[in-house]
């Protein structure tokens, strides 16, 4: 619960304020995050949503907005709304309208915005997302609604030309967006990354969106501002809607400018939420500040009203049911799963996750095949993930199959490989994508028996007699040099067995 | 008899026999458009491909093609329809350059029934108005007296029809556009079901008020147009899949025994008494068909003008939106682009379309929406409860089209309210959705035409067709024409 | 020359609505607005059932969709053809400030 806000401005508390620190003061989070779904048509005309094509060559009478060009609505937006509503744990309309927002810009070709008002097609939810509190309990942000609605075109605002015309692309026009909105629920900037991450996360794996940041697939707004206690009631500063945030650092860092930026102007004039209007405020990655943006005296008055060229849409129950039973896992579940089945450690658990679906799978075939999650888990980890970051490759193209890769790891437990020979068994499977039989064969690997260590152990004590020498005498870290001069000698060897054999036949 | 005389059916007939070219056909209307368009002002543009069309269709006819049911028939088509790579206006400044890259729905429907669209006719800006007099390119005239107005919006194709520059038009109507200017120019007009006829390619004015009909001499030919141009279009979120029987085979079934409602409040109040007397006439007509007339009551009827005056500006606040000089409208000189934006829609529009946007846009203002726009649409869901129960006792609906006959250009040009009346009797059907017709009954002691409305049940064409129909057969007022040269009323 | 008392919100809803006035106009638009209103105001009288649903849209069926399948746009050239101003490839439109005050 909130505690309750006072919103009077009155100079006496001038002085309070100086005293207040900024420690004290709780930052209220809400985000507005608008995801371009992942569909080959537009939300209301057959053109295509494909990224970077040349500048008006996707554009028809509907999404330009010609006289007497009329919408119909694309199913598999709709059905990708309502699988991203159920993973989030969100009330599914069973009737669903459309709505204009009517304002005034180059690209947006009607002149009004085809949206959602007052029946979204998703209803209240929720998102847990893991924090670094030390409870180490997850957070839950709680989700307002999320609709659809077409996206704008783009505007490209040439400086250089001498005329200073803007140029209008409609490629973009009609693109599909759900636009999910959260309850002012998140606390610092650091949970606003957080919840950003989870739910690109959950779209990834839902299929729904590739959510490319750069390409704009993922745009997020934030509604900012304080509550600061202040002889024991809370402050609120006014709501400042951050826009243009394109990246998670954008957001983590905006955030962090804003909260104290409202801090040091409630100082310095006491402004309250009640003083001021909801101001938009761009961030600016340059000056990695935010600045006020220029508006419009009338830009909020968007006279919403119903749609007349669309009818409702009803939603049966029949089809939520088909589509939650075709739902994934979801990240949490697959997280629980490999600490609680798997062993792994959360963080561990964490960054298989992270990676996706696929290496999830890929993780789960191998772990089950080796019967060791933790062997699995740190050559996962560590060299395909390594692999495919350098490489820029999703695991679908990674060279070595999983049956491949469970061959090698079983080799690598029995001791059969050591770690080192085990890695450039790998390097090899991966170059040239070759089984491990054919890698180690390719390598020379071959198995050493004992008569042939025993063998090896000897010239090396008589080869070094100093080292030996000072084995005995104490010094037992010694013995790996001589463990190196046998890899030298014999790469096959195992320096495992080289050791035990060698510290027997020195100290007996 | 002239080829202007004859009928679209017996035009169609003569085509099919070989008695007649589609070519000859199309040359005679377009003679007949030079000849006296300069007197009526009716189209706006004529098309010049409609001989080359004609020739095609001739070709095809004795190559023994098999060729659709209206092939080589001319059709006029209002300017507020888009018609591929023809000039498309809506009679507005704004658009005055625009050529349409598609064809709307019915006008594909109508090529490919052979039809040849030979002009596009003028018509109030963007549909708004019920005299043609807004239109940038000028008033129609009414042919039955030129100092007075045609009606509106769909003048210009009444206008046509009644002169005989085109055998038949099609028109819009929103609040009683084809039914007004139909009943104006003494010719038979119909406003289908909404959602009967696809809105696809119709430059919205209110969307969900807006339905494209026939107009045309006589009931049968707009069954005739009706069996082509009605019917589901999948671009047409709002367009109906029920089914579509054909009209023409039902307009003799008789109508021994089919109640007919009247409401007496309307044939009251502000009526001009020669509109009363003809339309009491009319009644009896229907009497000896066998109707039973019965006393029915519309009692939010009276409102259905205020909440069109507020539904209709409102949803046109937004549909105009789209004309902001960017894509394809007018542009006006300007440094800037919120400069760009008022010029162009200050000049690009004219008086009365400015007049509703500035209405519209108040009324869905913030503060003003649950007053204004909230309450007209629970009023408007009123109306429609009226006539659902009507209609549980009468299967037609009788009154007069207007209050009046054909009012004189200039007379309420400077008096909306006035202008807005013109609708009275008109507005209620949109709103509730339902089909309504006009039918010229006995004209004016003056000689000014009078119509006859009828209005029924949702996507009960038919009956309206075949009342309308069965009533020509005992009349002949939707027969005559003007006389020759269009006459000045003294 | 004196205001009409709908003109200071004429004024207001002419700029909403992108649509530049004169003074005549203005003035001229307020007395229409007015009257206009007033003859509307005649819905407030309306006394309405408690549970009356509005009735936006003259047609209460559900769900026209249609299926994620691409069609052909329209070539660029065609959808230009009508611009105002174009350069090919982009639509033109006037800078959104004023050259001056950037
Ligand atoms: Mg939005
Ligand atoms: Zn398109």
């Amino acid at each position: 619960m909130e505690d309750s806000v006072l919103n009077s401005n009155s100079n006496s508390q001038s002085n309070n304020r100086q005293t207040v620190p900024f420690n004290d003061a709780k930052i209220i989070i809400g985000l507005e995050v608008h995801v371009q779904l992942d569909t080959d048509s537009k939300l209301f005309c057959g053109c295509s949503t494909r990224f970077g094509e040349a500048a008006n060559s996707q554009t028809c009478v509907v999404c330009t907005g010609m006289p007497g060009a009329l919408p119909v609505i694309n199913q598999r937006a709709l059905e990708l709304s309502i699988r991203t509503g159920l993973s989030l744990n969100c009330r599914i309309a069973r009737s669903t309208k459309w709505d204009r927002k009517n304002y005034f810009y180059p690209d947006l070709p009607k002149g009004y915005q085809i949206s959602q008002f007052d029946q979204p097609i998703c209803g209240p939810g929720h998102l847990d997302i893991q924090t670094t509190e030390a409870s180490g309990q997850p957070r839950r942000i709680r989700i307002e609604r999320a609709h659809l609605e077409e996206d704008a075109g783009k505007s490209i605002h040439d400086e250089s030309n001498d005329r200073q015309s803007s140029k209008i692309d409609l490629n973009r026009t009609g693109t599909p967006l759900l636009e999910i909105v959260t309850y002012p629920d998140i606390r610092t900037a650091a949970e606003a990354k957080a919840f950003l991450s989870e739910l690109k996360l959950i779209l990834n794996y839902i299929d729904v969106s590739d959510c490319n940041m750069q390409q704009g697939n993922l745009r997020c707004d934030a509604n900012v501002n304080l509550h600061i206690p202040l002889r024991g009631q809370q402050i609120a500063t006014p709501i400042v809607e951050i826009k243009n945030l394109n990246s998670f650092r954008a957001v983590e860092r905006s955030i962090t400018f804003e909260a104290q930026r409202q801090f040091e102007g409630w100082q310095e004039n006491g402004v309250t939420i009640a003083d001021a209007p909801k101001q938009t405020r761009g961030w600016n990655d340059h000056t990695q500040m935010t600045t006020l943006q220029r508006e419009k005296e009338d830009s909020a008055d968007y006279r919403y009203f119903p749609d007349p060229d669309l009818i409702a849409v009803k939603i049966e129950e029949t089809q939520i049911k088909q589509i939650r039973s075709q739902l994934v896992q979801l990240p949490a579940i697959l997280r629980e799963l490999l600490v609680k089945e798997y062993n792994l450690k959360p963080d561990d658990a964490a960054v298989i996750v992270s990676q996706g679906r696929g290496v999830v799978d890929y993780f789960l075939t191998v772990a089950d095949g080796c019967e060791n999650s933790r062997v699995a888990n740190n050559w996962i980890g560590q060299e395909v993930l390594r692999h495919l970051n350098e490489s820029n490759q999703t695991i679908q193209q990674y060279p070595v199959s999983h049956q491949q890769f469970t061959e090698l790891l079983k080799l690598v437990i029995a001791g059969t490989l050591d770690q080192t020979r085990g890695k450039e068994v790998l390097n090899a499977m991966v170059e040239h994508s070759i089984s491990s039989e054919e890698a180690i064969k390719q390598l020379g690997i071959k198995s050493v028996d004992n008569s042939e260590l025993v063998t090896l152990c000897e010239t090396l004590m008589d080869e070094n007699q100093n080292v030996v020498e000072q084995i005995r005498s104490g010094n037992e870290k010694a013995i790996g040099m001589l463990i190196g001069k046998a890899r030298k000698k014999n790469p096959n060897a195992n320096p495992g067995l080289v050791k035990a054999m060698l510290s027997k036949m020195i100290t007996g | 008899m002239t080829l202007s005389a004859l009928n679209a059916d017996v035009i169609v007939d003569q085509l099919n026999a070989g008695d007649l070219t589609a070519t000859d056909c199309v040359q005679h209307f377009l003679d007949r458009i030079q000849t006296h368009n300069a007197d009526l002002n009716a189209f706006i543009s004529v098309s010049d491909t409609a001989l080359e069309q004609a020739e095609t269709i001739d070709k095809r006819r004795k190559a023994g093609e098999s060729l659709g049911c209206l092939a080589g028939l001319p059709v006029a088509v209002k300017d507020g329809i888009c018609v591929s790579g023809q000039p498309t206006t809506a009679g507005s400044k704004m658009l005055e350059n625009f050529s349409a890259p598609y064809d709307a729905t019915i006008v594909e429907r109508l090529k490919s029934a052979g039809a040849i669209v030979i002009g596009k006719t003028n018509m109030d800006e963007f549909a708004m108005g019920s005299s043609t007099e807004n239109s940038y390119f000028g008033s129609t005239t009414n042919p039955w007296a030129t100092d007075r107005v045609p009606g509106g919006s769909s003048g210009g194709s009444a206008a046509c029809v009644a002169g005989r520059l085109a055998p038949v038009a099609i028109g819009s109507d929103t609040g009683g556009s084809i039914r007004q200017p139909a009943s104006f120019c003494g010719i038979t007009g119909l406003k289908p079901t909404y959602g009967r006829v696809s809105r696809y390619g119709l430059i919205a004015f209110a969307s969900s008020l807006d339905q494209i009909g026939p107009m045309t001499r006589t009931a049968k030919e707009s069954a005739l147009l009706m069996s082509v141009i009605a019917g589901f279009d999948p671009r047409d979120s709002t367009s109906s899949k029920e089914h579509v029987s054909d009209a023409l085979t039902s307009l003799e079934t008789p109508l021994k025994g089919i109640r007919i409602g009247v409401c007496r409040d309307h044939l009251h109040e502000g009526l001009h008494w020669e509109v009363k007397t003809k339309i009491n006439d009319a009644i009896s007509v229907f009497k000896q068909l066998g109707a039973n007339i019965e006393e029915i009551e519309l009692p939010h009827s009276n409102s259905a003008v205020a909440a069109y005056y507020i539904i209709a500006p409102c949803e046109a606040s937004s549909n105009l939106a789209r004309y902001d000089g960017v894509r394809y409208s007018f542009r006006a000189q300007a440094n800037d682009l919120e400069e760009m934006y008022r010029n162009t829609r200050g000049q690009g529009f004219g008086d009365e379309v400015k007049q509703r946007i500035i209405l519209g846009t108040y009324a869905l203002s913030s503060g003003y929406y649950e007053a204004y726009y909230l309450k007209a649409s629970k009023v408007r869901r009123l109306i429609k409860q009226d006539y659902d129960e009507a209609f549980q006792k009468v299967d037609l609906i009788l009154g007069p089209t207007t209050p009046t006959p054909a009012f004189k250009l200039g007379q309420h040009t400077q008096d909306p309210l006035a202008m807005y009346l013109a609708d009275i009797f008109t507005v209620s059907a949109n709103l509730a959705g339902i089909p309504a017709m006009s039918v010229p009954v006995e004209p004016s002691s003056t000689g000014l035409p009078i119509g006859l409305q009828l209005q029924g049940r949702a996507f009960e064409e038919n009956t309206l067709l075949r009342a309308a129909h069965q009533f020509q057969n005992e009349t002949h007022w939707h027969m005559t024409s003007p006389a020759e040269p269009w006459r000045t009323q003294s | 020359m004196p205001d009409t008392p709908e003109q200071p919100i004429v004024n207001q809803v002419a700029r909403l609505a992108r649509i530049h006035l004169d003074e005549q106009q203005l003035k001229s638009s307020g007395e229409k607005l007015e009257q206009i209103l007033g003859f509307v105001s005649q819905l407030e009288q309306i006394e309405l059932p408690k549970d009356v649903i509005p009735f936006f849209g003259a047609i209460e069926s559900v769900n026209a969709i249609r299926d994620d399948q691409l069609q052909t746009s329209v070539p660029r050239e065609k959808i230009l053809d009508n611009a105002p101003e174009s350069d090919g490839e982009f639509y033109l439109v006037p800078p959104v400030f004023k050259p001056t005050d950037s």
